[in-house]
């Protein structure tokens, strides 16, 4: 069995792409598996899901805790430890990272074991698309490459699976496209099945029951969201050009999150810890003194202080 | 005679102190957000939000909250329960004078779509039927959003969603017309009833501002853009919440003493402009447009716009 944990934020595609994976590999005679985490999939929150390929009967479920192949949308999610990017990995993983920096680079930062590749996939989507936000059927199709996959079977999936998203003909005819560039342009690693780790045998847990003053949740803090940076979650940063800005307050009015200010003479400042990349300042601005710029490598994390 | 703003006349004067802080984990772009941000700087902090499970059990995700207030929790058809349980407590508290009147708090019920239109409808009616001095803030995103879109009774004709997919069958997505809840608390004729859409800021907080005259249920139904499920770039939401009041789908009202006056008459544009933008109506124009079912939904909104305009 081959097990593989897709990371991305969520947007970009991490669940579609294990679907893609997971598909394919199902029009090829395998069983499969897919599945992303349930819980509170936002747009920009780390997001995993998780594909389970093999030839016989798969017993196994659950997340996985001890990945062959790990595909990483999101570079930033890497130091993340919400994100768990580096739960269950050793010299013998395959990683992927969606990132413009050369499995050397990574190595050298020492913040990646395993056997690693890379590709800018965002750059890719960014150049084809014009936007880089949802790329999974690059990832899907650069999984199923690392996998050993056939073009046709994930190019029939790729086709099923954002129909299903009720993406455009002529949508999803250019991701296939632009995926089978991917598919040629990654360098493949060695995916290996790791051996089962034997599972220790459950132990029942009798939960102690509280009267409700003392057994329910309480937050006895004032406005402490402002501790939970959400910085990271931005592909896009939205950046002032002072000179064109007519101090309107649009930007100001509009942000979902509160977090851009306006100073005495009426010039937006933004909080970059807090902002979450929406773009809605960069569409509302009337004089476009706000404009999208990509995040760099190993921007602001998300992270609890 | 149009309706006039008193109070919110220019941009500037919206408040600049901020009441719901950063670091929530919604979605970015989130509509929803951007309505309570908005009302929040009317009601102040002196509040206790009374918040329905949905999107927004995201707001105080422990052991944060994003409030100066307090928020309580409740499952999502109790929370005007709740709230009238908080409301009691405090009149109580200030009758025996171990709270001062001047330290009274607002309660503000927070609900979606799937509990206000859905699931709370019962305990809404009976909150609303006793009286209850209280805010309802519903955000509507037109399905049950925190779960993954499944069909709410807010869902409108023609959208897709986890559970109206697009079939053979049904090839245009949800069959049922939206429930107009508007009407359904007016029957209840409160003091106070608004529909609200963030992108028409002022609009939004003269309404709060008029309505905190009121003793009795306040009744907001916020327009909140959906950038997850409606499948639309983030950026957009305001440009979407635009073409909803525009299009004239979504109405800008209020309701006094059961009294409606339209607070903006928009010029109508073609319902198409608003339904293009956003990938839950894709199906209607690709792969084979589906004409019947727009302009189904075109003479909803146009015999909607003739008996207000008579």
């Amino acid at each position: 069995m081959i097990a593989v944990r897709f990371h991305g934020r969520g947007g970009q595609g991490a669940k579609t792409a294990s679907r893609i994976l997971g598909t394919a590999a199902f029009l090829e005679g395998f069983v499969a598996q897919d599945s992303p985490i349930y819980g509170a999939e936002r747009r920009g929150a780390p997001v995993a899901a998780y594909t389970r390929i093999a030839r016989e009967p798969i017993r196994e479920r659950g997340l996985i805790v001890h990945p062959d192949l790990v595909v990483v949308a999101d570079a930033s999610l890497i130091p993340d430890p919400a994100a768990r990017v580096l739960e269950g990995i050793d010299e013998r993983t395959a990683v992927f990272v969606n990132s413009p920096l050369t499995p050397e680079q990574f190595h050298a930062q020492g913040s990646l074991p395993g056997r690693l590749t890379t590709l800018d996939l965002t750059d890719i989507a960014l150049q084809q698309f014009g936007k880089g936000g949802a790329i999974s059927a690059l990832l899907g199709v650069v999984a199923g490459r690392l996998v050993g996959l056939r073009q046709d079977s994930l190019r029939e999936a790729i086709v099923r699976e954002l129909a299903d998203l009720s993406l455009a003909a002529s949508v999803i005819e250019r991701n296939q496209a632009v995926a089978f560039n991917c598919y040629d342009a990654v360098r493949p690693v060695l995916v290996e099945a790791v051996a089962p780790q034997p599972i220790p045998p459950a132990q029942l847990q009798r939960p102690t029951y509280e009267p409700p003053t003392r057994g329910t949740a309480r937050i006895s803090a004032a406005a402490n969201s402002v501790l939970r940076e959400t910085g990271g979650w931005r592909t896009f940063r939205p950046v002032l050009v002072p000179d064109k800005c007519n101090g309107c307050w649009l930007c100001f009015v509009y942000c979902p999150d509160g977090v851009i200010s306006m100073t005495k003479d009426d010039k937006p400042v933004i909080d970059y810890d807090h902002c979450k990349g929406c773009q809605i300042c960069v569409h509302e601005c009337p004089t476009d003194a706000l404009v999208a710029e990509r995040e760099k490598e190993g921007g602001v994390a998300w992270r609890a202080k | 005679m149009p309706w006039q703003r008193g109070t919110f006349k220019k941009i500037k004067q919206i408040p600049s102190e901020e009441h719901v802080f950063p670091g929530t984990a919604l979605c970015a772009g989130c509509g929803g957000l951007e309505a309570l941000r908005l009302a929040a700087k009317v009601l102040g902090d002196d509040v206790v939000y009374v918040n329905a499970a949905g999107c927004f059990t995201m707001l105080a995700a422990y052991p944060f909250t994003p409030f100066k207030g307090s928020w309580l929790y409740t499952t999502m058809g109790s929370a005007p329960a709740g709230a009238q349980g908080v409301r009691d407590a405090l009149d109580v508290l200030i009758a025996k004078g171990r709270l001062a009147k001047d330290e009274n708090l607002k309660v503000v019920v927070l609900g979606g779509d799937g509990s206000t239109y859905d699931m709370a409808l019962s305990s809404t009616s009976g909150a609303l039927y006793r009286g209850l001095d209280f805010y309802y803030f519903c955000y509507d995103n037109e399905a049950y959003g925190n779960t993954g879109m499944q069909r709410s009774p807010s869902t409108p004709y023609g959208a897709r969603t986890a559970t109206s997919p697009c079939s053979l069958q049904h090839p245009a997505g949800t069959m049922q017309e939206k429930k107009d809840i508007f009407e359904i608390w007016r029957a209840h004729t409160p003091p106070y009833i608004a529909t609200v859409a963030p992108r028409y800021p002022l609009d939004l907080e003269e309404k709060f501002a008029r309505a905190a005259k009121f003793t009795g249920p306040k009744m907001f139904l916020a327009l909140s853009a959906c950038p997850t499920g409606w499948l639309y770039d983030p950026g957009e939401t305001p440009e979407v919440a635009k073409l909803a009041v525009e299009t004239g789908l979504w109405p800008l009202k209020e309701a006094i003493n059961g009294s409606v006056t339209h607070t903006y008459i928009p010029k109508r544009k073609p319902v198409e402009e608003y339904l293009k933008l956003q990938g839950r109506f894709r199906h209607l124009f690709e792969p084979a447009r589906q004409d019947e079912a727009i302009q189904h939904i075109q003479e909803r909104v146009d015999t909607y716009w003739k008996q207000v305009n008579g």
